[in-house]
């Protein structure tokens, strides 16, 4: 059998297209499969050049099973994600050598596509999708040189049909995407990327808030519809820590407490205290936004106290927090209206006023509690505990720093009354025991305070080093109000966020270098607004264009989102291109846009033809409308003449040179000349 | 794929409605067809693989690429259809054979407005030749054609085939050209020559050059005088060019004739006189050839042989 | 320029009242094109092509073609020559400044070939040996109007060698009596005096290629020819090589009047002359009728 020859003008986009679409893989890929790749265009070269036979089938088999082999051994499986790409990416090459028939360049440019599909499963940033675009562009231009036949055709033109073709494509594409609709999955495929970020863990204990604190990765996004909440409001609350034994903070239920009545995900019967929150109606004000969150592998969303779910699969549990269904994995979005009225709705029942109450056993902080009970005294409401604790804080020597020296034994008293140095977490762990000691239900938040604006979009970045822990407090008739104690040590944290805050402090010196770095202004700065909003938008308009957001923009733009409605602006968006592209390509060719002087002419023509009163030639030179005009109005005649002879030397003479001199001449004369034709 | 009989018929007379016969055909979207190829479905396939697989990963950017390769698909026909839209094809030259052997038939394909890249052009059974018409100049093709019998063969149906750009499509037309070619008749060996004429009426077989033109002298060479009558062993001989006169005897050439077989049928008279053309014309003779309202009158040459075997194919129905 | 009016007027003296079809035979003559001459015989045809020759000082031949011409007759033969021992080529009349080929559709198909070709090729190649033909090289063929017994008509692809076709008519009547009483018209053209040499002419078809067209005009010319391509009454449409000869009459005809650049109404005058020769009706009707209307019906401007 002959060995099928790919025509020789297609060879290189081939090969191209080959590597390029491999790219994604062989990058994060084990090296073998770069080898594997090398060999292989190597031989197919030699192949191509009658330096060397093609192997035969048996050499081939070996290298399939080669490929599988090798893929077993980087993997320790053939399946899944990341070993099943690998895996595609190595048959991709294979088959490339396997050529033998112009079918099997067929299915090469097929396995192209499928590449290029995997490589978007891992990595859906706009860049990853460009260089895909990119490869598609180039398995198009392969594909159009393989049915070229012709042995004398330019390899150039592939690439310019592939563009033309692509570029007419680009459009449809769009419209698809806009408008074909949405369907649930068939089946559920959740791919995670399987690496954990760091972020927000279940507990504290001081000296762990410090490391987040220094990275700059992104938290989550929020956008805005409408105002934005003043910078001192901006708590983004994710946990709240109710238990204590002197060392740690953790997630805890009053005793007794069912979990599942203590999440409601909007089916079934709602508990209680959703029944109270529901009784309240809804207040007039909110603030309504998108939360975009980046993977966590954790189930807390991030929200403002008090949160209601739009759009979205999530619960709010009793501490006012939304809960997603399951680990955050991938980049998702939620749309939540905040109230921070309804706090006072919230209640709190004997078993949770126990817990809220509850303190380790009594060799931690003794002192403290001394502290405590003289505030109880001297006071007559919680309220004023509550001032006094944080004039304590405001009073007394207390320093913000991210590099708060050890705390050994008994961290409540050590911190309180001898290295009184430390940050967020130190001063809400401190401040939440001395309410409980003084016998006000509080607890330790933490979240995210604060947050950047992009310039460029109405929404704000939170980022690692935004991450903060405060204390909730019940007060009688408020319910649970946030007491930032960290605010009262260090007013710039909260209003200006951590950079400011750190500003002056020689310690700090290192962390703040590599925070400025990131934000710093000038054309870096600039660039990275720029790339965050594009990723911003990137998120929001295309990989968050969902069911219900396509729902949302088909009823803008049609009224009602009936499927008929859709499939018949499907239909007619469609059309409306293909024919664009119909009549583009059908058109004569070589048709220019009529001259500033060929509509003179027709001017003229169309003139003397409506005062002769029957139609003219088409066919008429200037010359002979110019007989015309002199048969018909013998004065006009010399004129005619005239604009005649120096029409054509304009239109005809090279040397004549026609400027804007000469045209607006040429237009007095036909001025002069419409005077005489009555 | 092949119809039922009646269907077929019904389609091969739709099809000549459709198509009728014409000497010169400009594609246009009444004659041209388009649909996907097996390739085409493959891709389609491969796009809704792409789609579910999007659907179902919820991966927008998955479901983009799936939407790209149906939106290529789309535009795609636009471009194989455009590849054969407006493409001329018009009768060339024909080349004339033997009933039995073959023939060839000339057709030109010339561009109304734009390149023709890779077209495909057969008729049934026979291999497929690929042409492109480029850069606004006419290309033409010598497609074979089986002479089952004498006769004027009609061109067959023949199909125009594109699949450029990408394969992915199909499209295709159909072209009765009216262009025929020749058959002549197989030549049949017969003895007698059936010849009027010659010497005294005989009917033998002349052989070699017969002296029946009388020599009568020389003249000056003019431009314009036959080669053939020249006095090449005087011009040897250093005398000049001249011309030799010679008067024709009457009856001194001989008139193949179709009423001298008579009770036979008529393909086998024409393969007799067919025969008895190709004997002459090797033997050099002079000769003419009467039919049934055709007279050739006697030459002879390539050009005599061509316009004698020509009218033997064409009986009864000269132009 | 001058020159060229006195050519003009020269010839005039012998074809009497056909300023127009002379105008256009010198076109032909400078665009480096063949001319066919349509026309009963006795129209003047041989006196035309004689008299450009006289005027323009050209080696002159004239063949009249028969039935039983071969090949060789027109072109020339090897023959051994025994003083030398060699071949040599004799060669036929076509080794001339001006052919005349008279009645060329008297002759078979294959001498009809034979000549077309090397008209084409300005070279004939015999046993293998190329030979130039002498420059300038012209040949003015004539042909019978009407399908006359015995004629082999010449084929489209054929006649498509020709620049341009013309038909002399008959004579104006006052022309005519001037004729009959002018006597003999042999020696009158024997009497005409050579106004330019035929270097002069050489030079002339070179000014040709410098005259100028626009791309306005060159469009128009494309319109042309794509409106008897798109012309259903037409068999087939002018070929690019029509196109070409088209433009380059209409250079020449443009030098004739003066000017270094092309107006339209240069290529319609020689329209006809090129285009009607190579077109065909499809369903019977004038042909000439048809591609005057082609020339009312194109826009010169572009619209």
């Amino acid at each position: 059998m002959r060995v099928y020859q790919v025509p020789v003008h297609t060879r290189l986009w081939l090969a191209t297209a080959l590597i390029t679409c491999s790219l994604p893989q062989l990058l994060l890929g084990p090296v073998w499969q770069s080898l594997l790749l090398g060999v292989v265009v190597a031989i197919r070269w030699l192949v191509d050049h009658q330096r060397m036979r093609l192997p035969g089938r048996i050499i081939r088999g070996g290298l399939l099973v080669a490929a599988v082999g090798m893929t077993w051994f980087s993997f320790g499986r053939i399946y899944g994600p990341e070993a099943g790409v690998a895996l595609l990416v190595s048959l991709f090459s294979l088959k490339y050598l396997e050529m033998v028939r112009q079918r099997d360049a067929y299915v090469v440019i097929v396995l192209g596509y499928f590449v290029c599909a995997t490589a978007l499963l891992f990595e859906r940033g706009p860049g990853m999708f460009l260089f895909v675009l990119l490869s598609m562009l180039l398995l198009t231009a392969a594909l159009v040189g393989i049915n070229h036949s012709e042995t004398k055709a330019r390899a150039s033109s592939h690439i310019k049909t592939g563009s033309v073709l692509f570029l007419q494509a680009v459009p449809v594409t769009v419209v698809l995407f806009v408008l074909v609709p949405r369907v649930a999955p068939l089946w559920n495929m959740q791919l995670d990327s399987g690496k954990a970020r760091t972020g927000m863990t279940d507990s504290i204990s001081p000296g762990d808030i410090s490391e987040l604190s220094e990275s700059s990765e992104l938290a989550f996004r929020v956008a805005f519809e409408g105002a934005l909440p003043p910078a001192a409001e901006r708590y983004w609350r994710g946990l709240t820590l109710s238990h204590f034994d002197g060392r740690t903070w953790q997630q805890a239920i009053p005793r007794g407490g069912a979990v599942d009545s203590y999440l409601y995900n909007g089916r079934g019967a709602p508990p209680d205290w959703y029944q109270q929150l529901q009784a309240q109606g809804k207040p007039q004000s909110g603030y309504s936004y998108q939360l975009i969150m980046e993977p966590t592998q954790r189930r807390w969303l991030f929200a403002m106290a008090v949160p209601m779910l739009e759009e979205g699969e999530a619960s709010l549990a009793r501490d006012m927090r939304l809960v997603a269904r399951a680990p955050v994995t991938q980049r998702t979005r939620y749309s939540i209206t905040s109230f921070p009225d309804l706090r006072p709705a919230i209640v709190l029942d004997v078993l949770e006023r126990e817990l809220m109450l509850s303190l380790p056993g009594d060799s931690f902080g003794r002192r403290a509690r001394t502290l405590a009970d003289q505030w109880r005294r001297d006071s007559r409401t919680d309220n004023e505990i509550v001032s006094r604790a944080l004039r304590h804080f405001r009073e007394q020597p207390f320093h913000y720093t991210l590099k708060p020296p050890p705390l050994t034994t008994d961290p409540i008293d050590e911190f309180l009354f001898r290295t009184q140095r430390g940050f967020c977490e130190h001063y809400a762990s401190s401040f939440t025991f001395l309410m409980r000691a003084a016998g006000v239900p509080a607890r330790v938040v933490v979240g995210y305070q604060g947050g950047e604006q992009n310039t460029l979009g109405s929404h704000l970045l939170v980022r690692q080093y935004d991450a903060h822990a405060w204390t909730e407090v019940w007060l009688q008739g408020q319910g649970w109000v946030r007491v930032d104690p960290t605010g009262a040590v260090a007013p710039d944290r909260i209003a200006l966020g951590l950079r400011a805050s750190l500003r002056g402090d020689e310690e700090a010196q290192d962390t703040l270098e590599g925070l400025d770095s990131f934000a710093s202004g000038g054309l870096l700065g600039r660039l990275q607004q720029w790339t965050d909003y594009v990723d911003f938008r990137w998120q929001t308009w295309v990989l968050g264009y969902d069911n219900a957001s396509q729902l949302q923009l088909l009823r803008h733009w049609l009224g009602e989102a009936s499927p008929l409605r859709i499939a018949a602006s499907l239909v007619a968006a469609i059309s409306v291109l293909l024919t664009l592209y119909m009549l583009i390509l059908l058109r004569q060719a070589g048709t220019r846009r009529q001259t500033v002087l060929e509509r003179e002419f027709w001017r003229v023509h169309q003139r003397v033809e409506q005062q002769v009163g029957h139609p003219l030639a088409q066919g008429l030179s200037p010359q002979a409308l110019a007989r015309v005009i002199d048969l018909k109005w013998p004065k006009a005649g010399p004129l005619a003449h005239q604009w005649a002879v120096y029409y054509q030397q304009l239109l005809y003479n090279p040397g004549f040179g026609a400027g804007k001199a000469q045209i607006r001449h040429l237009r007095r004369l036909r001025n002069r000349l419409y005077k005489l034709l009555d | 794929m092949r119809l039922p009989a009646p269907l077929h018929d019904l389609y091969e007379r739709w099809l000549s409605r459709r198509l009728p016969r014409s000497g010169r055909v400009v594609l246009n979207q009444k004659r041209i067809f388009i649909f996907p190829t097996g390739y085409g479905f493959f891709y389609l396939l491969v796009a809704s693989l792409l789609f579910i697989g999007g659907i179902n990963y919820e991966n927008n950017l998955i479901l983009a690429l799936s939407f790209l390769l149906a939106s290529l698909f789309l535009v795609a026909i636009l471009h194989t259809y455009r590849n054969l839209s407006g493409l001329g094809i018009r009768n060339g030259d024909s080349e004339s054979g033997f009933s039995g052997a073959s023939g060839a038939l000339e057709v030109i394909l010339f561009p109304e407005r734009r390149d023709h890249l890779c077209l495909w052009l057969y008729w049934q059974g026979q291999a497929a030749q690929q042409v492109s018409v480029t850069g606004g100049e006419e290309s033409s093709l010598w497609l074979n054609i089986r002479l089952n019998q004498r006769g004027r063969i009609l061109a067959p149906r023949l199909k125009v085939e594109s699949r450029f750009p990408l394969g992915l499509l199909r499209t295709w037309s159909y072209v009765s050209l009216d262009h025929y070619c020749l058959a002549w008749p197989t030549p049949q060996e017969w003895p007698q020559c059936p010849a009027d004429g010659g010497d005294d009426h005989s009917q033998q077989v002349p052989t070699g050059r017969a002296g029946n033109d009388e020599f009568q002298g020389l003249r000056e060479y003019s431009p314009g005088d036959s080669l053939r009558r020249i006095d090449w062993k005087g011009y040897a001989a250093g005398k000049g060019l001249n011309t030799k006169l010679f008067e024709e005897p009457a009856g001194g050439r001989l008139w193949l004739r179709w009423d001298r077989l008579e009770g036979m049928g008529d393909e086998q008279r024409l393969s007799i006189l067919c025969h008895w053309v190709l004997t002459l014309d090797q033997q050099q003779l002079p000769y003419g050839l009467v039919l049934p309202g055709m007279t050739l009158a006697p030459d002879m040459g390539d050009v005599h042989r061509w316009r004698a075997l020509d009218a033997l194919a064409c009986y009864p129905e000269f132009d | 320029m001058q020159a060229l009016t006195k050519a003009l007027a020269q010839v005039g003296q012998v074809v009497l009242g056909k300023e127009e079809q002379l105008k256009l035979a010198l076109t032909c003559l400078m665009a480096n094109g063949h001319l066919l001459i349509e026309d009963l015989p006795g129209m003047g045809k041989t006196t035309l092509a004689h008299a450009l020759a006289r005027v323009f000082q050209l080696d002159y031949r004239r063949v009249q073609f028969t039935s039983d011409m071969l090949p060789a007759d027109i072109l020339g033969v090897s023959v051994f020559d025994p003083k030398s021992q060699d071949f040599s080529l004799r060669e036929g009349p076509v080794f001339t400044q001006l052919l005349l080929a008279d009645e060329i559709n008297r002759a078979t198909p294959k001498t009809q070939g034979a000549l077309l070709e090397a008209m084409e090729e300005r070279q004939v190649t015999l046993d293998g040996v190329s030979r130039k033909l002498p420059e300038p090289f012209f040949v003015v063929a004539t042909q019978n109007p009407v399908d006359q017994a015995g004629t082999f008509v010449l084929p489209e692809s054929q006649l498509d060698r020709f620049l341009m076709r013309i038909s002399l008519g008959y004579p104006a009547p006052e022309v005519e009596r001037n004729l009959l009483a002018g006597g003999d018209l042999r020696s009158l053209v024997r009497n005409l005096k050579a106004v330019i040499s035929s270097e002069g002419l050489i030079k002339l078809t070179r000014m040709v290629d410098k005259v100028r067209a626009t791309d306005e005009l060159i469009d128009y010319v494309q319109r042309l020819l794509d409106a008897t391509r798109s012309d259903d009454r037409f068999v087939a449409g002018l070929s690019p090589r029509a196109g070409l000869g088209l433009l380059k009459a209409a250079r020449a005809w443009a030098l004739i009047g003066g000017r270094d650049y092309v107006v339209p109404e240069d290529v319609q005058a020689v329209w006809s002359a090129v285009a009607e020769h190579r077109l065909a009706a499809r369903q019977g009707g004038s042909v000439a009728a048809m591609t005057q209307s082609l020339l009312q019906s194109v826009p010169v401007v572009r619209r």
